[in-house]
Parts: structure tokens; C-alpha cells; sequence
């Protein structure tokens, strides 16, 4: 465990505790209570990482690996826009309000623990924490969907925690330990690998159907759809990178030291991320619903942190990193502008939608910013992170994995385009014209997150710095 | 593998599938307490006293009492609604494929593994084991207990407010 973030678990736990009692009788204080602690945690994150000092050094004092750091920091940022964005989505007098905003709050501090570990077991334990919550989180609005969709979260990501427990029994009657660093010293001596590979076999399979990849992927995008609004942010945006994609990441660089004993593995893992992103893409192209749409745009984003995650060069890892960050920032924006569609003009089907535009500007403009980034068109953040991705694919060599990539980039372009045709451009529909721009609150995360994807873009060059730093802390 | 665990795995998994089959809720809760009582005992029997301790203690003892005055509570409404059972009829046959080909392949599989097995670092008193080597676990679970009260703190103040 990284004792020095470990404030950063146990703060907003500390909220969760107190928001049910200081909310008993004004409900607005568990707004303020989880939105102080996010913005507090983020300004302290801000200042361990931005100061000037830091910034000349090239980012060689940062404390840890680096990657536990940056990704706190993602999950504090989406997590308080979706908290900020409840507030005022949120209808008055819901019942479970507080109740809503502590899961919240448990949950940012499992993922921090998810992050901050270095053990095995340890990281079970708190990705079964963000199981839980994210089962009760899904059913916030109490409506059918929300409940089916929290049921067959349940069922599928349950027997992929059964996986891992079997994996994680298997590595421990083999290995003695389950730290990260017994298993890499492990597999750096001479003895023969044998029942360990199976085990991390077993471990990444369970992490593999827990990310949505396919062929694991068919419950996101029912949960993502059915979950109240500001809840498929908060999962597609961060909940299933953190418990599932993190921990492949994590595993790819251990599967290094595995010194070409599991190249099967790897290699699995890297023709997994392409079908992934080859169906997500194709079957995005045919959804009439905007969130479900968006769910398998997901599913095909991570087939690209995947890809690279199974290629495991440096070049790759910091891709797969960088693009995962990215892809949570660019992928709340637009959920989170789905959960405003919602509200303004009562339906998600892209067929009801068209020329929202007229009505909703805001909206529509920090979509397409969101959209251009996750196409990887330059100079948006996202055009950064799948050029170091397809840059890896190509000096290893893999030349169709590349160009393949690169294709179903344009493929994303395609199902983006057409959604912003349907939903924001043309027409005007009944549903536009009765429609109204969503208040200034609820813009303020989308306009902050958008305004982060443009700057992770064009300040590229300080952001690779800090990438590149990780990268040879937790490769070397 | 001939000793007297083995009757104690077959037992396991006939109150295992019985809890599943049962027609009555508070018959399956009682064979989850069965199952729980069986697995402490092959805790028992290869010196894991601790864990078979704890097993005993909490999964046969406190969720059972749990369970059952659960079931008490909403036995009415579930005799009123007999549920289809039509689908659990397949269970005993996957169940006698798996039992035959894990009979052959299993026992081989876990000598195997058990030649590679290495002694772990563990070992002393379960207060060293809790507090000094596992103490991230355990803020995990104190994790797990504060989801666990906000899920039901979540969950059912809309329900009793539909009524």
C-alpha cells in the first residue's frame, strides 16, 4: 500500500461516515460535504504535481510510481463532476439522497484503494467494494431498467470475481505471497513458471469480463442504459477502467518479467483488445439509443488500452495509461451530456432527437469536443494517446494490428458523426422544440472536462514527460 | 485423497445443490448453514482452526439467524407467488457431468499443483496476521461494512415509501 495516498482513501471515507448524520436535517450539506472533499483532495492533488518546481525537474520527485498519482487524480476529477452534476440533477426530497452520495464517496475510496495497492488480495477485496456499491449505485432511480441492469451487472461480474479468487488461490499456494513485487521476483529467477501462469490466467480473465471486453461485454451495455443518468458517467467514465482495465494494465506489466513464459498470454490479451474494438465499433454504428451507444463505444475503447496493455512495450504502457485517462475524461462529457439530453428533452433515442442544437449549444459544442477527441483527431488529447498506441503496434512489428486500429479510428469518427447528425445538427424536432439549454451548473463539469481535453492536448508535450516518467518507474 | 475428508466434500455439495433446489426459502437457508458447518469442519481437518472458527461463527451462526428471520418476515407474500422451478430441473444433469469429469481430472490436477507448492510467509498469531501482515485487508473491510450499510440504507427507504 502507498502510504502517502493513503489520505486519500481514508478522507472521503470519512465523509461517507458523516454525510447520513450532518445531511439529517438540511439535505443540501451531503451535496456540499462530497463536492468540498473531491475539490479539496483534487487542489491537494494539483499542488503535489503542478507546482513549477515539479514541473522544471521534469516530475522526477514524484512520490510512488507516478501512475497511482495521476490515476487518484482521474478518479478525484470525474467523481466530482458527477457529484457537482448530481447536485443539481438530483430532484429535491429524494429519499435516499445522502445515502446516494456516501456510496458515491465509498466508492472513490475503494478505487483509490484499487490504485494505491500492492497486493493481490488487497486489490480483491476493494474492486468486491466497488462491485457492491456500483450494484446498489445503478438502482438509484428505482426504475425497472436501472434495476435489470444492476442485476445482470450482479450476474456477470460475480462469477468474474469467483476467476480471480480461484487465480488468486492458485498464485498463493505457488508463489507463498501475493505482493506484486514476490511475483516479479518470482518470475525473475530461474524457476520454471508452471502453475503461476495458469493462475495469472485465471486473474486476467476475471479482469477481462469485470472491463466489458468482448466476448465478456454483453452486461454494459444494459447497465450503462439502465443506470440512473449521472451513474453511467460515473461508471463508464471510471468505475469499470478502475477494476478491470486498471488492474490488465497492472497485470501486462507484471507479465513482462514473465520473460516470454507467457507470450500466449499477452497475445490473447492483444487479439481480445482488437475484437473488441472492431464489434464495439461496428455495433455502435446500429444503436438508436444515445447511452447505449455510447456503452459500446466504451467497449471499443478499451479494446484499444487492451491492445496496448497485451503489447506491453513502454511505448504501448503509456499509451494504454494515457488513454485511459482520456478516455475517462472524454467519455463522462458525454454521458454526462446524455444525462442533460435526458432532462431537457425526455428521451435518449437518437430517432425522437434532432437539431437539439438550436436549443442546446452548450451541450452540443462540448460533445463534439468530447467526439473529435475520442476519433483521435488532432490536436485533442485523444489523438495523442492512440497515435503512441498505434506508433507501439507499429514498431513491434505488428503492421496489421496497426493499420487495423487505425481504421477502426475512422470507424469511431463514423458512429460519432452520425450520432451528432441525429441528435444535435438538422431539423428541429418536436422534442427540440420544446426543449431548453440544462442550467449553468449542470454545464460547469462538461465545460471543465472539455476545457481538460483540450489542454491535455495541446500541452502535450509536459503531460508525455509525466507519462514517460511512470512508464519507467513501473516497467524498470 | 482416501481419508475421512472426503465425505465431508460430497456432503458440502449435497447441501450445496439442495440449497439451490429447495422449494422453501427457510430450507434453503438451513442447508447454507449445513454447507457452512461442513466447510469449517474440513477447515478443522486441515489445521485452519482460525478460519474454520470464523466460518462457523459468522456463516452458520450469524447469517443463518439473519436468514431466517428474513424469511420469517416475507414467508406470506412467497407462498402466494409459486415461482416456475421448470428451469432447475437441468441443474442435477450439469451437475453429474461436472461430478464424473472432475473425478478424473481433479485429483490429478491437484497433486500436480501440489508438487509446487511453496511454504507461505505466514504463520504466528492471527493478531500478527490481521494487524501487522494483512492491514490493508482489513481497512477493506471496513470499506465493505460502510458499503454494505449505505447499499441498505440506499435501497430501502424508497421501498417502504412505494407502499
Amino acid at each position: 500500500m502507498d502510504k502517502g495516498l493513503l489520505a486519500y482513501l481514508l478522507i472521503p471515507l470519512f465523509a461517507a461516515v458523516i454525510i447520513p448524520f450532518a445531511s439529517r436535517y438540511r439535505a443540501k450539506l451531503a451535496d456540499i460535504i462530497a463536492n468540498v472533499t473531491l475539490l479539496a483532495g483534487l487542489a491537494n492533488l494539483a499542488w503535489l504535481v503542478l507546482r513549477p518546481s515539479m514541473i522544471a525537474g521534469d516530475f522526477a520527485d514524484i512520490p510512488g510510481d507516478g501512475f497511482s498519482l495521476l490515476l487518484v487524480a482521474a478518479i478525484y476529477l470525474v467523481a466530482l463532476c458527477v457529484t457537482f452534476f448530481s447536485a443539481y440533477f438530483m430532484e429535491e426530497g429524494t429519499p435516499n439522497r445522502p445515502a446516494y452520495y456516501s456510496l458515491l464517496m465509498v466508492s472513490v475510496a475503494a478505487m483509490t484503494g484499487v490504485v494505491t495497492t500492492s497486493d493481490f488480495f488487497t486489490l480483491y477485496v476493494f474492486i468486491e467494494v466497488l462491485a457492491v456499491t456500483s450494484f446498489a449505485l445503478i438502482t438509484t432511480d428505482e426504475s425497472a431498467k436501472g434495476i435489470e441492469g444492476a442485476l445482470k451487472y450482479f450476474f456477470l461480474t460475480f462469477p468474474a470475481s469467483a476467476l480471480i479468487i480461484v487465480g488468486l488461490s492458485i498464485l498463493l499456494l505457488t508463489l507463498g505471497s501475493l505482493s506484486f513485487e514476490n511475483l516479479r521476483i518470482f518470475m525473475a529467477s530461474d524457476i520454471p513458471s508452471g502453475p503461476v501462469t495458469l493462475g495469472a490466467a485465471l486473474l486476467l480473465l476475471g479482469f477481462v469480463i469485470k472491463s466489458g471486453v468482448v466476448p465478456f461485454h454483453t452486461w454494459t451495455p444494459d447497465a450503462y442504459q439502465g443506470a440512473y443518468a449521472p451513474v453511467s458517467a460515473h461508471l463508464a467514465g471510471i468505475v469499470t477502467k478502475i477494476s478491470g482495465v486498471y488492474a490488465i494494465i497492472k497485470m501486462a506489466t507484471l507479465l513482462r518479467f514473465f520473460d516470454g513464459r507467457a507470450q500466449g498470454l499477452s497475445e490473447m490479451l492483444m487479439f481480445l483488445g482488437l475484437l473488441s474494438i472492431a464489434v464495439g465499433a461496428l455495433a455502435a454504428l446500429r444503436q438508436k439509443d444515445m447511452k447505449r451507444m455510447l456503452a459500446f463505444s466504451s467497449i471499443s475503447q478499451i479494446g484499444y488500452i487492451v491492445l496496448a496493455a497485451g503489447l506491453g512495450t513502454p511505448l504501448a504502457i503509456m499509451g494504454a495509461v494515457f488513454h485511459l485517462i482520456n478516455h475517462a475524461t472524454f467519455k463522462t462529457v458525454l454521458y454526462l451530456n446524455s444525462a442533460s439530453l435526458e432532462k431537457a428533452a425526455g428521451t435518449t433515442d437518437m430517432d425522437k432527437l434532432g437539431g437539439m442544437e438550436h436549443a442546446m449549444p452548450w451541450t452540443s459544442w462540448t460533445s463534439v469536443v468530447a467526439l473529435l477527441s475520442t476519433a483521435g483527431v488532432p490536436p485533442l488529447s485523444g489523438f495523442w494517446s492512440k497515435l503512441l498506441i498505434i506508433l507501439a503496434l507499429w514498431e513491434a512489428g505488428l503492421k496489421t494490428y496497426a493499420v487495423l486500429a487505425l481504421l477502426f479510428s475512422i470507424v469511431t469518427l463514423a458512429y460519432f458523426m452520425v450520432m451528432q447528425r441525429k441528435v444535435f445538427f438538422g431539423l428541429k424536432s418536436k422534442a427540440a422544440e420544446a426543449a431548453q439549454e440544462v442550467s449553468a451548473p449542470l454545464l460547469t463539469p462538461v465545460v471543465l472536462l472539455s476545457a481538460v481535453i483540450v489542454a491535455l492536448g495541446l500541452l502535450f508535450p509536459y503531460f508525455y514527460t509525466y507519462v514517460k516518467v511512470v512508464a519507467e518507474r513501473i516497467l524498470l | 485423497m482416501t481419508d475421512y475428508r472426503i465425505p465431508l466434500f460430497l456432503l458440502t455439495a449435497v447441501f450445496a445443490v439442495w440449497a439451490v433446489m429447495a422449494r422453501k426459502l427457510l430450507t434453503s437457508a438451513i442447508m447454507l448453514a449445513l454447507v457452512s458447518v461442513a466447510v469449517s469442519l474440513i477447515f478443522f481437518g486441515f489445521n485452519a482452526p482460525w478460519a474454520g472458527v470464523f466460518e462457523l461463527s459468522v456463516c452458520a451462526g450469524l447469517i443463518t439467524v439473519l436468514f431466517v428471520s428474513a424469511v420469517s418476515l416475507v414467508r406470506t407474500v412467497e407462498e402466494k407467488f409459486p415461482e416456475n422451478r421448470a428451469r432447475f430441473h437441468a441443474l442435477p444433469l450439469a451437475l453429474a457431468i461436472f461430478a464424473i469429469a472432475a473425478w478424473f481430472y481433479l485429483p490429478p490436477f491437484f497433486t500436480e499443483l501440489a508438487g509446487w507448492a511453496r511454504p507461505g510467509t505466514g504463520g504466528g498469531t492471527i493478531g500478527l496476521a490481521l494487524w501487522d501482515m494483512r492491514r490493508p485487508d482489513l481497512l477493506g473491510q471496513v470499506l465493505m461494512l460502510a458499503a454494505g450499510v449505505f447499499v441498505i440504507k440506499s435501497v430501502f427507504p424508497r421501498r417502504t415509501e412505494n407502499k
